[in-house]
C-alpha cells in the first residue's frame, strides 16, 4: 500500500516537472525578446542597410492618392558638340523614396512658346535614362547662345505628370594628352560656342579626371588661361588596362552659364598594364580549380559509395543467374 | 516461395489490399491529380512569365521551394537511417515498418529534388550541373549527393521488396497479368535457395551499412549550402548535425503519422500495434530533446555574442511584429509538445503520439522556413535599389499551389505504392509468439 502510495506521488511529482519544464521552454522566447528589444534601436541606427521601412503608423495611407513623381534632369555638354539630357525620376511612396523604372521621359527643346519634341528614352533600374541629343539637331539657341529643355513625364494610373526645365549655353570642353620626354600633361581647351564662334573662355576651373571601375578619380585641376587653355600635369604610375591605356575625362560641372561640360580621349599606355586575369589565385570558392585534398576526398566518397553500388547490382545479377533452371522454365513468359 | 503460417497469414490478411483499387483509392488519386494539374498550370505560368510570379527576388531569392526541398529531403535520410539502424540492428518489432521508412525514402528524394528544379528556373541549363560542375561548389556537392542517394534509396527499397515480389509472383493473386509479369521481373529469379538468400543478405548489409553514413553526410551537406556561407543564421559550425538531427525528427513524425493512417485504412493494427506508435515516439522524445537543445544553443550563442547582424536575424526571429509567433510556434509545438505527450503517460496512446507528430511535422516545415527566410531578409550588404518586394519575402499563390502539388504528388506515390505492393512485408516477418515474445505487443509499457 505505503509502495503504491509513494509510487503514485513520484509520478505525480514527475507530471508536476514536467509542466514546469514546459512553462520554462515557454519563456526562453519571451526572456530573448526582452533582451533584443534594447539592441533593437542601435541596430536600426547603425544598419548601413538602405532598408525600405514600413510606413510610419501616423503618416497618411497613399494609396488612394496618385503618387508624386519629381524629375532630376541637366544636360552635359560633350567635345563632339553632342549633349547628354540626363533625367532622374524618383517619388517619395509611403515614406520612402523610390527610383522609378521602366517609365518613359520626353525631351523637348524650347525656344519661347515653341516646343520641339527631340525623342524620349526609358528609365532604368535606377529610374535613371540619359537621351543623346546629336550634333546636327539644328538646336536653335536664343540671342545669347543659350538653349533651353524640357524633360516631361506623362504619368499614368498611379503616378501624376511631371517635368523639369534646363537651360545652359553653348559651349565646348576639348582635352588633348601631351606627353614629352616622361613628363605627362593634359591640355583642356573651353570655348564659348553660343553665336556660332569659337570664343575662348577665360578663368574657369576645369577638373581633370580618370576613368575608374565605380566614379571617376579626380587627378587635377587647371584655371583657363585668356585662351581659354589650361595645362594640368599628370601623373605618372596610375593603374591602366591591360594595354596600360587610360581614359582621360575633363569636366567642367555645375558651371552658371555652361552649366555641365565633359571631354574624353584615351591615352595610350600612360597607365601601368593591369591584367584582370589573376594569375596566382588565393584558396577562394569561385578560383578555377578545387583543392587537391578536396579533390581527392570528393573522388574517394564517390568510389566507395558508387563501388558498393556496383558491388550489389552485381549481387543481383547472380540473384538471377542461380535460379533454379525448372523455375526459370516455370517463369519464361 | 515457402512461407510460414504468420507470413501466410499476413499475404492473405494484405490480399485484398493489393488486388483492389477501392472507390476510397480512386477519389484520393484522383484528388492528388488535380493538385498536381494545378500545380502543372503554376509550373506553366513560371515558365511562361518567368520568375516574377513567385515571391522571389534579388535579394530574398530563396522561398517556399527551397524549403519544401529541405522538408522533403530530410524525410528521406530519416529514412534510409531509420532503414538501416532497424535492418543492421535486427530490431524485431521494427520489421513491419520497415517498408515504410523506405517508401518516405524513395518517395522524398524523388519529390524534393523537384523544388529545386522550380527554384532554380533554367531547365535548358540543367546538364551544366553535370557537365560544368565545380567541386569546391557546396552545390556541386550536392547535386552528386542527391543523384548517388537517389540510386542507393531505390536499390534500398528493391533489395528490401525482391522477396516479397517473389511472393506475389507464387501467390497467384487476382491482378491483370501485366501485374502478373511485373512481379516475375522484379523478382528477378528469386526461389529462396540459400545461396539467394545470401546474395540478397549480404547485399542488404552492405548497402545499409553505406545509407547510413550516407545519410549523414548528404544532409550535413545540405546544411553546408547555408553553413558556408558568411551570412547571420547560418554560417554555424552546428548546422550539420542541426540538420541531421531535424531530418531524423520530421522523418520520425512522418513514419508514425503514415503508420497510422494505413493502421486505419487497412486494418493493419495486428502489425502496427500500439508499441511500435509508443517506441517510435520515446525515439521522437529523445530526437525532439536534441532538436531542442540544438535549437536553443544556436539562438543562445548568436544572441549572446550581439554580432550586429546576428542581432538583426535574432530580432527578426523573436520579434512578435515579425515572426516571433512563428517561432513561438515552431518551438513549442515542434520541441515541447511531442516531449509532454510522450513524457506523459495519460498522453502516452496511438492517436495522441500521432497527432503530436502531426504537428510537429508541420512545426518544422515552418522551422525550415525561419532558418531560410528571415536571414535572407537581412542581407549583409547594402542594395543599390531598394524594392519593399526586394527586401520582404512573400509568397504568392502559384507557389502555393506548386508547395501543395508537391504534397499531393508525395502522397499518391504512399496510395500508389501501396497498391502494388503490400505495406507490411511478407517474408520480412516473424512470429512474435513464435520468438518468444510474449503477446503483449498491444499493451502499452507503463
Amino acid at each position: 500500500m505505503t509502495q503504491a502510495v509513494s509510487k503514485k506521488s513520484y509520478k505525480e511529482m514527475f507530471r508536476q516537472m514536467l509542466v514546469l519544464t514546459g512553462f520554462l521552454f515557454l519563456l526562453v522566447p519571451s526572456a530573448l525578446k526582452a533582451q533584443t528589444d534594447t539592441n533593437t534601436q542601435a541596430t536600426a541606427d547603425t544598419a548601413a542597410v538602405p532598408v525600405a521601412e514600413e510606413p510610419a503608423a501616423e503618416e497618411p495611407a497613399e494609396e488612394e492618392s496618385l503618387i508624386s513623381p519629381s524629375i532630376e534632369f541637366l544636360g552635359v555638354q560633350k567635345a563632339d558638340n553632342s549633349i547628354d539630357l540626363k533625367v532622374g525620376l524618383k517619388a517619395k511612396v509611403k515614406g520612402q523614396f523610390m527610383n522609378l523604372y521602366k517609365m518613359k521621359v520626353s525631351f523637348f527643346q524650347v525656344m519661347g512658346e515653341e516646343e520641339r519634341e527631340l525623342g524620349f528614352a526609358i528609365t532604368d533600374g535606377r529610374g535613371k535614362a540619359v537621351f543623346n541629343v546629336k550634333a546636327d539637331s539644328s538646336l536653335k539657341a536664343d540671342a545669347e547662345g543659350k538653349v533651353y529643355f524640357k524633360a516631361v513625364f506623362a504619368g499614368n494610373k498611379a503616378m501624376e505628370s511631371a517635368e523639369e526645365f534646363t537651360e545652359f549655353k553653348r559651349a565646348r570642353l576639348e582635352i588633348t594628352p601631351i606627353k614629352e620626354d616622361s613628363l605627362l600633361s593634359v591640355q583642356v581647351k573651353l570655348v564659348d560656342i553660343g553665336t556660332g564662334e569659337e570664343i575662348p573662355v577665360p578663368e574657369t576651373l576645369v577638373g581633370i579626371f580618370v576613368k575608374r571601375h565605380f566614379n571617376p578619380l579626380k587627378v587635377g585641376e587647371g584655371t583657363t588661361d585668356e585662351n581659354g587653355e589650361a595645362l594640368v600635369e599628370f601623373p605618372l604610375g596610375l593603374p591602366g588596362d591591360t594595354a596600360g591605356n587610360l581614359t582621360l575625362i575633363a569636366k567642367l560641372d555645375e558651371n552658371e552659364v555652361f552649366g555641365n561640360l565633359e571631354a574624353t580621349v584615351v591615352a595610350p599606355k600612360w597607365g601601368v598594364p593591369v591584367s584582370n586575369i589573376i594569375e596566382d589565385q588565393p584558396r577562394a570558392l569561385w578560383s578555377s580549380h578545387p583543392p587537391l585534398w578536396m579533390l581527392i576526398t570528393f573522388i574517394v566518397l564517390m568510389l566507395v559509395v558508387w563501388g558498393h553500388y556496383v558491388v550489389i547490382v552485381y549481387e543481383l545479377f547472380r540473384l538471377k543467374k542461380e535460379q533454379p533452371k525448372e523455375a526459370a522454365d516455370a517463369t519464361m513468359p | 516461395m515457402e512461407l510460414n503460417s504468420y507470413q501466410q497469414e499476413a499475404l492473405n490478411y494484405q490480399r485484398p489490399n493489393i488486388e483492389k483499387f477501392g472507390k476510397r483509392n480512386w477519389f484520393f488519386t484522383i484528388f492528388f491529380g488535380l493538385w498536381i494539374l494545378a500545380g502543372l498550370y503554376a509550373l506553366y505560368l513560371q515558365i511562361a512569365k518567368g520568375h516574377g510570379v513567385t515571391g522571389m527576388r534579388d535579394n530574398v531569392v530563396w522561398g517556399l521551394f527551397i524549403v519544401n526541398f529541405i522538408f522533403f529531403i530530410g524525410l528521406s535520410y530519416a529514412g534510409a537511417i531509420i532503414a538501416g539502424v532497424l535492418h543492421l540492428l535486427r530490431v524485431p518489432w521494427g520489421k513491419p515498418i520497415v517498408r515504410l521508412a523506405q517508401m518516405m525514402t524513395v518517395i522524398s528524394i524523388i519529390v524534393g529534388p523537384v523544388f529545386i528544379l522550380l527554384c532554380v528556373g533554367r531547365f535548358d541549363r540543367l546538364w551544366h550541373l553535370f557537365f560544368y560542375p565545380r567541386i569546391q561548389s557546396p552545390m556541386t556537392w550536392d547535386v552528386m549527393a542527391v543523384v548517388t542517394f537517389l540510386v542507393g534509396a531505390v536499390l534500398l527499397l528493391y533489395l528490401a521488396l525482391i522477396k516479397d515480389f517473389a511472393v506475389y509472383r507464387d501467390a497467384k493473386l487476382n491482378v491483370p497479368k501485366w501485374r502478373q509479369k511485373l512481379y516475375a521481373f522484379f523478382a528477378n529469379g528469386y526461389q529462396g535457395t540459400a545461396s539467394q538468400k545470401k546474395h540478397i543478405i549480404v547485399s542488404q548489409n552492405l548497402l545499409s551499412i553505406i545509407m547510413i553514413p550516407l545519410s549523414i553526410v548528404v544532409a550535413s551537406i545540405l546544411s553546408w549550402i547555408f553553413g558556408m556561407t558568411l551570412r547571420p543564421g547560418w554560417h554555424s559550425t552546428i548546422f550539420g548535425p542541426y540538420f541531421v538531427l531535424g531530418a531524423l525528427f520530421s522523418g520520425c513524425g512522418v513514419l508514425i503519422v503514415a503508420m497510422w493512417v494505413y493502421r486505419r485504412m487497412y486494418k493493419l493494427e495486428k502489425y502496427f500495434t500500439d508499441k511500435h506508435f509508443i517506441n517510435l515516439g520515446y525515439i521522437m522524445m529523445l530526437l525532439a530533446a536534441g532538436y531542442g537543445y540544438f535549437t536553443f544553443s544556436e539562438y543562445f550563442t548568436s544572441w549572446f555574442g550581439s554580432e550586429k547582424w546576428d542581432n538583426e536575424v535574432i530580432h527578426k526571429l523573436f520579434s512578435l511584429k515579425e515572426y516571433g509567433w512563428w517561432t513561438l510556434f515552431a518551438n513549442v509545438a515542434g520541441i515541447v509538445l511531442p516531449i509532454l505527450i510522450v513524457a506523459i503517460p495519460a498522453t502516452r496512446k496511438p492517436k495522441w503520439i500521432t497527432l503530436s507528430a502531426f504537428i510537429m511535422v508541420f512545426a518544422l516545415w515552418v522551422k525550415r522556413y525561419l532558418i531560410i527566410v528571415p536571414t535572407l531578409e537581412s542581407p549583409a550588404l547594402p542594395m543599390q535599389d531598394t524594392r519593399m518586394e526586394y527586401v520582404k519575402y512573400s509568397a504568392t499563390w502559384p507557389e502555393w499551389v506548386l508547395t501543395f502539388a508537391g504534397i499531393a504528388t508525395f502522397l499518391l506515390f504512399f496510395t500508389l505504392i501501396s497498391k502494388f505492393v503490400t505495406v507490411v512485408p511478407i517474408t520480412g516477418l516473424e512470429d512474435p509468439k513464435a520468438k518468444g515474445q510474449q503477446s503483449e505487443t498491444d499493451k502499452t509499457e507503463e
